[in-house]
């Protein structure tokens, strides 16, 4: 990234962004995948896997983003799928086979799949 | 209404990717560092002071004075310091934040550089999380190469340098004394106060100490304003505060809650109420320092006043549900070996009268206690406490003090009926064979490594309680449940 010479400038490159974050989730499909040490353990490795290899398959756009800690332990891993113009929807305890459910049901079939979790977005 | 969470030392934990700059910057990054830059030291000093925040690493002081402090001597130079030691069992408040958004650190780090005239920032890290050290190693590159840490910030002519010092996970390092000791090289042994570490700490040097979390509240409430961050919470406990809630509770996670919710909310309307909906018994909050605190106090609003008042502390957040299956005693003698472990040893009623206690302990859970022991552990805590020379030790008999205050008649059980209701303590279990259910198959004969069982094939068996050493091995063997444990 270039040098961010002054404040005019970060305020520009922060809406910059933004803007470019907004559209992406207005026309893309975005996966964001929990990576803190507690989803790694309890198997949010081969997850992120699967999607970086399957998505590529499909006929979509999409952003596959590797986050922290989402705090929800209890149903780690998790996996955020936000459909373009549709609320975010968190899937706990994903392995290969939900994920699997989860990109053929839901993204592709906008069908509900089932072991969603709660989460607090404020 | 059922109580919500409120998200603002995680408020991108989970949300941004903590390897890409320009996620947290779309996300109002280095903005309050900007605007910073952009007044006076004091004005940051004010603000930090006016929104009531107060540190997250369990002591609670005031984190505007603590800058002011720092801020005030003339020095050549100044420094920052990071206590990402998190040395609590069952915490993993502040490794989630690094992990998760750690460029919300450095940021703060650089304001709190600015506000005390400091140029230089170091984490202290245990070498045990090396995730969160990766991924600060990246920030702290893009955050430089960014042109938002380093030398001429923004063009303000403000530099600032973070670098990362590595602790080998001794608790007592996390004393913001020894954390100075060890960061100089030296060993990790705390000295006395004052000279508190804003006057004289790093090399000397005048040095302000803050919490990960703390840290991670900072460029919010410099891009809200302090009048939102006061508005949060309760009259003397400003904003919220993160806890890594464990133990018997159904949804065992990260929270962040304004202060002032109950732990009857967290526990239940967060937490998701008691796992296998088993009786609520306890819950201890502020780790080995803190105490376990019982149904009355289920009502007590989450400050750092009322959980002192109750007979804990806030402490820097772990928080374990305990029910009834969980034997109070054991869990004060969980705790006690933990500090025992980790005292440096450098004072003598940490170091000795921390192992008495753990000894009458260990006597009570072994049914060997009498009832002058339970003087006996108060009168020793009392003196602990008011002599030790650092927080390690002038807490770790809280534990003790806080079960014998709340669960007294636990430790009367242990003593006087040599019982443990719970059936966690060991020594004081007593198997024993069912005769109506017992069929004679010699299982429990063959696995019991005390030769403690008689019995002939086909015959009812019998277990000798002067030989049996407790050890389980009958009762998981026999497939007609006719092994009891009393
Ligand atoms: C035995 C002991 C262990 C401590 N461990 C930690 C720790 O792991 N992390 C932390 O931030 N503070 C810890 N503290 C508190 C620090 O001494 C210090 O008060 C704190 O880092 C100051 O930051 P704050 O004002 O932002 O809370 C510990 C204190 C004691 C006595
Ligand atoms: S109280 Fe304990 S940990 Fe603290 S200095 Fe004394 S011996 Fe060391
Ligand atoms: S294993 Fe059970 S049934 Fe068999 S002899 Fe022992 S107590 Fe009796
Ligand atoms: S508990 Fe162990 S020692 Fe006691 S009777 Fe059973 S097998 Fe033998
Ligand atoms: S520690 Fe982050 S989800 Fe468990």
């Amino acid at each position: 990234m270039d040098k961010v010479k002054n404040t005019e400038e970060l305020k520009v490159l922060q809406s910059t962004l933004r803007k470019a974050a907004e559209e992406a989730a207005s026309s893309k499909v975005v996966i964001k995948i929990a990576m803190a040490t507690c989803s790694i353990a309890s198997g949010s490795k081969p997850v992120l896997d699967f999607f970086k290899e399957e998505m590529p398959r499909q006929p979509l756009e999409f952003i596959i983003k590797s986050t922290g800690c989402t705090g929800l332990c209890h149903s780690e891993p998790t996996v955020e799928v936000t459909l373009p113009g549709k609320a975010p929807v968190m899937f706990g305890h994903v392995d290969v086979k939900k994920a699997a459910a989860i990109v053929n049901d839901y993204i592709k079939g906008g069908k509900p799949v089932e072991g969603t979790v709660e989460v607090c977005r404020s | 209404m059922k109580a919500q969470q409120l998200k603002i030392a995680l408020r991108n934990c989970g949300f941004i990717d903590p390897e890409e700059i320009q996620d947290y910057i779309a996300n109002e990054g280095y903005l309050a560092l900007a605007s910073s830059l952009s007044g006076s030291r004091q004005a940051v000093i004010e603000t930090i002071k006016k929104s009531g925040l107060r540190g997250r690493g369990g002591g609670g002081f005031a984190t505007g004075l603590k800058w002011e402090f720092a801020a005030k001597p003339e020095a050549d130079r100044k420094f920052v310091v990071c206590n990402a030691d998190e040395g609590d069992p069952g915490a993993f408040m502040d490794r989630a934040v690094l992990e998760g958004d750690p460029h919300s650190v450095l940021e703060a780090m650089a304001i709190c550089g600015y506000a005390i005239g400091a140029d230089e920032g170091y984490i202290y890290i245990r070498a045990e999380y090396p995730l969160a050290i990766k991924r600060l190693r990246i920030a702290i590159a893009q955050a430089e190469e960014a042109g938002l840490l380093g030398e001429n910030i923004l063009n303000s002519g403000f530099s600032f340098k973070i670098k990362l010092k590595y602790g080998a996970g001794a608790f007592v390092c996390g004393e913001e004394t020894a954390l100075i000791k060890s960061m100089e090289g030296h060993r990790g042994e705390p000295v006395s106060k004052p000279p508190f570490p804003a006057t004289k700490g790093y090399r000397g040097k005048p040095t302000n100490v803050n919490n990960v979390e703390t840290f991670a509240n900072v460029p919010a409430i410099i891009n809200r304003g302090a009048d939102w961050f006061a508005a949060i919470g309760t009259e003397k406990s400003k904003g919220t505060k993160v806890f890594a809630l464990a133990g018997k509770v159904k949804k065992v996670g990260l929270v962040e809650v304004p202060m002032g919710t109950t732990l009857r909310q967290l526990i239940y309307e967060i937490g998701g109420g008691i796992l296998g909906d088993k009786q609520f018994q306890a819950v201890q909050t502020g780790g080995p320092s803190g105490g376990c605190l019982t149904v009355k106090h289920l009502d007590t609003p989450i400050d750092y006043e009322s959980l002192i008042a109750a007979g804990s502390m806030m402490g820097s957040g772990g928080m374990i549900v305990m029910d009834e299956d969980d034997c109070m005693v054991a869990v004060a003698q969980f705790y006690l070996d933990f500090t025992m472990e980790e005292s440096c040893g450098k004072c003598v009623p940490c170091r000795e009268g921390n192992k008495a206690l753990y000894n009458i302990l260990h006597k009570i859970t072994h049914g060997e206690g009498t009832m002058a022991d339970i003087d006996r552990l108060k009168e020793l805590a009392v003196v602990i406490k008011s002599t030790s020379l650092c927080g390690l030790g002038q807490t770790a008999p809280n534990p003790v003090l806080s079960t014998i205050n709340n669960f007294y008649d636990d430790y009367v059980q242990h003593i006087v009926d040599k019982k443990c209701r719970a059936k966690r303590c060991r020594a004081l279990l007593e198997y024993r064979v069912v005769e109506e259910n017992c069929i004679g198959c010699g299982a429990c004969k063959r696995a019991c490594p005390a030769d403690a069982i008689t019995g002939e094939l086909k015959q009812k068996h019998f277990i000798d309680q002067e030989k049996c050493i407790k050890c389980g091995a009958c009762h998981q063997k026999c497939k007609f449940n006719a092994i009891a444990i009393d």
